[in-house]
């Protein structure tokens, strides 16, 4: 009897700890693969985007180096981009992380300035001295799929009344509401725009932001997971952060149409 | 009766015993304790077990928390960890000597000039007005100076469906638009979605009943798709989204637009 309760006590710790190890285990792959995957997205993006030069040696690999020709080349690949954008789209979002501000445009003409009071930046995006980012860039960004706290377009529906006896004017709207405005914005050169509102110090804004930001981190977390269990390494989103006050947030998600495009300064 | 004996045995006798022979009334109060703590221990073992059972629950759910907080936060962070081949930028004098660079960096100059100048075309010189839905204001601009800004209403975003499966979207379209037409005294030729809304019987096309003025204020100007800029007797709606589809603005607001736009003007709506 007493042997038996041992056994049973013994092969409950043996399954406990090979439990734990093989969590552990994936844990620690999990954590590696993901520490991976920002090299292979750099090395994507320098696949698809930096131009080839076959002497390595001369003035092409020092010149990338100096401050004065990156300026320019940053400068260069904005207008490029917003060129595209003045001559193809209708509205888009270009946002200018040099000087903080997010700017709607219209073919060309800058119709909405916000300022940007808080940023954060992905490290590859950062990479200063990257040529092929910089070619990245030079293009605009469209946007594949958005995620937000509020509509695109507040449709409301009314049935028409059957005759003038059912009709009833117009109320007026009230305006005072004021939904928290979050929102992502995913490309398709896999880089993400999160714009969230600044304003956070109502808990209601506070518990809204959190649980949005919940949300997309399960979902990603989750697209990584499977990744990684069938030993891909998981997909890396250089990203972009940013606060805007929560009216200036809400005039953009509502004014880029929902393939917008985006122009990025750095 | 017995227990009554065992129970007398184990008090007052029990004294009397001892007096006569203290080994065996030793051995049962050992026995008595051990059996008392046997069934204290088997009391407190439920219990014990209980608190057992729920203090490994708390640590599993803790050590679970933590691993999905690690898995939806601290991964994240560890993947911006990775270490950066960010090379240090200078700038080197030697390499500013260099003709190669001088001609490269002359050659870059030159087309950040020509992109720059290129993009300055598109933003008019000329009057346009930039209307935006989301805060219902307007901003006039001449000379690509702003000379005026207020509020005024755009559309309300009102689906209006119909028992026949009809349906009319309230919205101001966005985007680049002309003045087609500019006019003074404007009358209002009433579409379907008008009389529907209001419940009232539909007039043929060219019915006089279609015609209403004095709605939209002293001038109007065509955007084009029937979609105008105009004035409104609701003044106290202005600044928010009721019309439908049109932009409305106040009296002097409309004066100065109207003045200030020619025909072919752009507006900017967002």
């Amino acid at each position: 009897m007493e042997t038996e309760v041992t056994n049973r006590k013994s092969r409950r710790k043996i399954t406990f700890i090979t439990l734990i190890s093989v969590i552990s285990a994936f844990i620690i792959y999990y954590s590696l693969m993901s520490m991976k995957s920002p090299a292979q997205k750099l090395e994507e993006i320098k696949n698809e985007f930096e131009t080839k030069t076959t002497d390595k040696s001369n003035i092409n690999q020092r010149i990338l180096k100096d401050s004065a020709y990156l300026k320019l080349l940053k400068e260069k690949a904005f207008l490029q981009s917003r060129i595209v954008l003045a001559e193809t789209d209708s509205i888009y979002l270009s946002i200018n992380l040099a000087d903080s501000t997010a700017n709607i445009g219209i073919y060309g003409v800058v119709v909405h300035r916000a300022k940007i009071s808080k940023m954060q930046i992905s490290n590859i995006l950062m990479r200063r001295n990257e040529s092929a980012i910089l070619s990245m860039l030079a293009t605009p960004l469209t946007i594949s799929q958005a995620f937000a706290t509020i509509k695109k377009e507040p449709v409301m529906i009314q049935m028409a009344p059957k005759d003038t006896s059912e009709y009833k004017p117009d109320i007026m709207p009230d305006t005072t509401i004021t939904e928290p405005v979050n929102y992502i914005l995913e490309t398709d050169k896999g880089v993400r725009i999160y714009i969230y509102q600044e304003e956070n110090t109502k808990i209601d804004d506070k518990i809204s932001q959190f649980k949005f930001d919940l949300n997309y981190r399960i979902k990603d977390t989750w697209s990584a997971l499977k990744r990684v269990a069938t030993f891909k390494i998981p997909e890396y989103h250089p990203f972009i952060k940013i606060r805007l006050p929560r009216t200036e947030a809400k005039i953009i998600y509502r004014a880029v149409p929902k393939n917008g495009q985006i122009a990025v300064f750095r | 009766m017995e227990d009554e004996k065992i129970r007398n045995e184990g008090t007052q006798p029990g004294i009397e015993k001892n007096a006569e022979g203290a080994q065996p009334a030793n051995n049962e109060s050992v026995l008595r304790q051990e059996t008392t703590h046997e069934e204290v221990s088997k009391n407190r073992k439920p219990v014990l077990r209980l608190f057992h059972g729920v203090l490994i629950f708390i640590c599993l759910i803790l050590v679970l928390f933590s691993l999905i907080l690690f898995l939806l936060y601290g991964v994240p962070v560890l993947k911006e960890l990775t270490p950066q081949q960010n090379k240090e930028i200078a700038d080197n004098k030697e390499l500013k000597k260099d003709p190669d660079f001088k001609k490269k960096i002359g050659l870059l100059t030159k087309d950040v000039q020509r992109l720059s100048l290129k993009f300055n075309t598109y933003a008019s010189g000329q009057s346009y007005i930039v209307v935006n839905t989301t805060e219902n204001r307007f901003y006039l601009y001449k000379n690509k100076q702003l000379i005026r800004e207020g509020s005024c209403s755009t559309g309300s975003y009102k689906k209006l469906l119909t028992a026949g499966g009809k349906n009319w979207t309230f919205k101001t379209p966005r985007g680049k638009f002309t003045i087609q037409n500019k006019r003074t005294h404007p009358a209002w030729h009433r579409p379907d979605w008008s009389f529907i809304e209001e419940g009232s019987p539909i007039p043929p096309k060219d019915s006089p009943l279609r015609w209403e003025t004095g709605v939209l204020g002293d001038y109007a100007m065509d955007l084009g798709d029937s979609y105008m800029i105009h004035g409104t007797i609701y003044k106290r709606f202005l600044g928010m989204p009721v019309t439908h589809g049109c932009v409305r603005l106040n009296d002097e607001d409309l004066e100065v637009v109207f003045n200030t736009l020619n025909i072919g003007s752009k507006v900017y709506i967002f």
